[in-house]
């Protein structure tokens, strides 16, 4: 599989006449994106605000991050399977990204799980949306609507608004076009037969309401593992339908840009063998956790990879998934590294992951969620600070009569996402 | 196999009291439901579903549901590990910050999130 990702460099966002790309800035046709949302009669009423980079703006709570994309060639639509799209197997031809946008859901979904994006102060560099030009949506539910109902007309506005604004670029000339490129397992094998076979364990949030992720529209826990060519992930195969803790939220931009596969396709064909991407979800039911890890293992022993690394989203329960991982991955002959991020107490002394097995001997840490941070207050709030106390983070006495907040990392949204799309590790010396 | 569900949310005792055997241990907090569940254990009953269930931290929210099998086997010793190691976490968590208290909507909002974790495993559990 091979696609051309076109990426169009977003240097400004504007209000305009018309949704459009013109000289780096992204125009946005407000009534437009509205009209969009309010085709839900779920949704009461819809806001779109802007928030540019240092500006003086918090935004809170923020359901999802999409990055506006368009397929212009090969075959489906972004989203496949997702807000009434076709389902079609996505991943060639040529997409246009406007990199450097967003579109942000943002408000209540329920009273906790939603983070926090400061476009400038010292909280704003534990979070790479402070440096993108955000389209929020702010969305209020009809009166009485179900959490379910409310979550799913949240993230399928999201979804449709980012589609509308990334058709902004089907006519645009890229700044920069990349060319990533998997081709099938004996094929690919063959191309490089000298280096080693790496794969790449991707573990998606599936426990249920507000823990969920798509995959070509199907709910991630209703699936048995499968692989992927990792092209199919950048068009959009994978969507999040999650709020779990900000910090380490996989938001829909996380799946476009992973940086796992980013990085591997960046040494893909010069020291490695990128053969693809195996997909498994993170259930609650423990015969899921077996039958799923069982599964991995399986593609590892007959794909024969040399090695892989393995991403997990959450805390306690998916640590066990990525322990099962782990050691089945190497029982089936594969070197493993993990990634993920640390909750160790504020003292960082206490054990980072609730499960650990003796396999699990290379982690690359993205840092850990309990530190404690002070935000100060910021000029304007695009939603509310109203649930700044009970969101995953906050505490009793978070919020501080002038606006601004003491609270952990977890608060920041991506603060130390365990793909690594952030700026903290840990090293050791 | 039958199912066993401990559990101190009251959603989730009303949806299931009449339906599937049910232990109510409504006023327990979310470590004691974890250690009446890591007793059951060592009596040979099974652990079903994961006890850090969802990614709300231990010592964030107060509910905890678990399901476990009514039979009693032989020892479960996976499953021993599992709730030893998730007892461990939540005493890490409450040692850090204690659970706060959380006014009538918040708490709502956990249960529905601890009821919709449980639900999707039970459905999950016809193969049993």
């Amino acid at each position: 599989m091979r696609l051309e990702l076109g990426k169009i460099k977003i240097t400004d966002v504007q209000f305009g006449d018309a949704t459009k790309v013109e000289g780096g800035t992204l125009y946005v046709n407000e009534q437009e994106l509205i009209d969009i949302a309010m085709q839900d009669e779920r949704i009461k009423s819809v806001k779109i605000e802007l928030a540019r980079p240092g500006d003086s703006i918090r935004i809170t709570p923020v359901k999802d991050v999409i990055e506006p994309r368009v397929k212009v060639e090969g075959a489906g639509v972004m989203f496949p399977g997702m807000v009434g799209n076709k389902v079609k197997t996505v991943g060639t031809g040529r997409t246009h990204a406007l990199v450097g946008s967003t579109v942000i859901t943002c408000g209540k979904i329920v009273g906790f799980q939603e983070g926090v994006i400061d476009m400038s102060g010292p909280i704003a560099k534990y979070c790479p949306f402070s440096e993108t030009y955000n389209v929020c949506v702010v969305i209020t539910p009809q009166e009485g609507l179900g959490t379910h109902a409310y979550e799913a007309a949240a993230r399928e506005a999201g979804l449709k608004i980012a589609t509308a604004v990334g058709e902004a670029g089907r006519n645009v000339e890229p700044d920069e076009v990349v060319v990533y490129e998997t081709k099938p397992l004996l094929e690919q094998v063959n191309e490089y037969p000298d280096l080693p076979k790496i794969g790449y364990i991707h573990m998606l949030q599936s426990q249920g309401l507000l823990h969920d992720t798509y995959y070509y529209g199907v709910d991630a826990k209703e699936i048995v593992p499968t692989f992927m060519y990792p092209t199919e992930i950048m068009d959009g195969a994978i969507t999040s339908g999650n709020c779990v803790a900000p910090c380490d939220k996989v938001t829909t931009f996380h799946h476009l840009n992973n940086p796992v596969i980013e990085d591997l396709y960046k040494r893909h064909g010069k020291d490695l063998n990128f053969v693809g991407v195996i997909l498994t979800n993170e259930n609650v039911f423990l015969a899921d956790k077996e039958r799923s890890s069982d599964m991995v293992g399986k593609f590892v022993e007959f794909l024969g990879l040399d090695g892989v690394l393995i991403t997990e989203e959450g805390y306690g329960n998916p640590d066990t998934d990525l322990m099962m991982n782990c050691k089945k991955a190497t029982d089936a002959g594969a070197k493993v590294v993990l990634i993920t991020d640390e909750f160790p107490g504020r003292d960082g002394k206490s054990q980072s992951l609730a499960d650990a097995k003796p396999e699990a001997d290379a982690l690359v840490s993205c840092g850990q969620g309990n530190i404690i941070l002070n935000f100060p207050p910021m000029d304007k709030v695009i939603g509310m600070l109203d649930y700044i106390e009970s969101q995953i983070g906050g505490y009793e006495g978070s919020l501080k009569p002038d606006g601004s907040i003491e609270g952990e990392l977890q608060l920041v949204i991506a603060g130390t996402i365990a793909n690594g799309y952030n700026k903290l590790a840990a090293r050791t010396y | 196999m039958r199912k066993l569900i401990i559990t101190n949310n009251s959603f989730v005792y009303e949806k299931y009291n009449e339906k599937v055997e049910l232990v109510d241990l409504n006023g327990y907090t979310y470590l004691q439901v974890l250690e009446y569940t890591r007793d059951k254990i060592h009596q040979g009953h099974k652990l079903l579903t994961h006890p850090l269930s969802g990614s709300v931290k231990p010592n964030e929210t107060p509910f905890k549901s678990i399901v476990i099998s009514k039979e009693q086997l032989d020892l479960d010793f996976e499953g021993l590990c599992i709730i030893e190691d998730s007892i461990a976490s939540t005493k890490k968590f409450l040692e850090n910050r204690p659970t706060p208290r959380c006014g009538e909507k918040i708490a709502n909002d956990f249960r529905l999130i601890d009821l919709s974790l449980t639900e999707n495993a039970i459905n999950k559990m016809n193969g049993l």
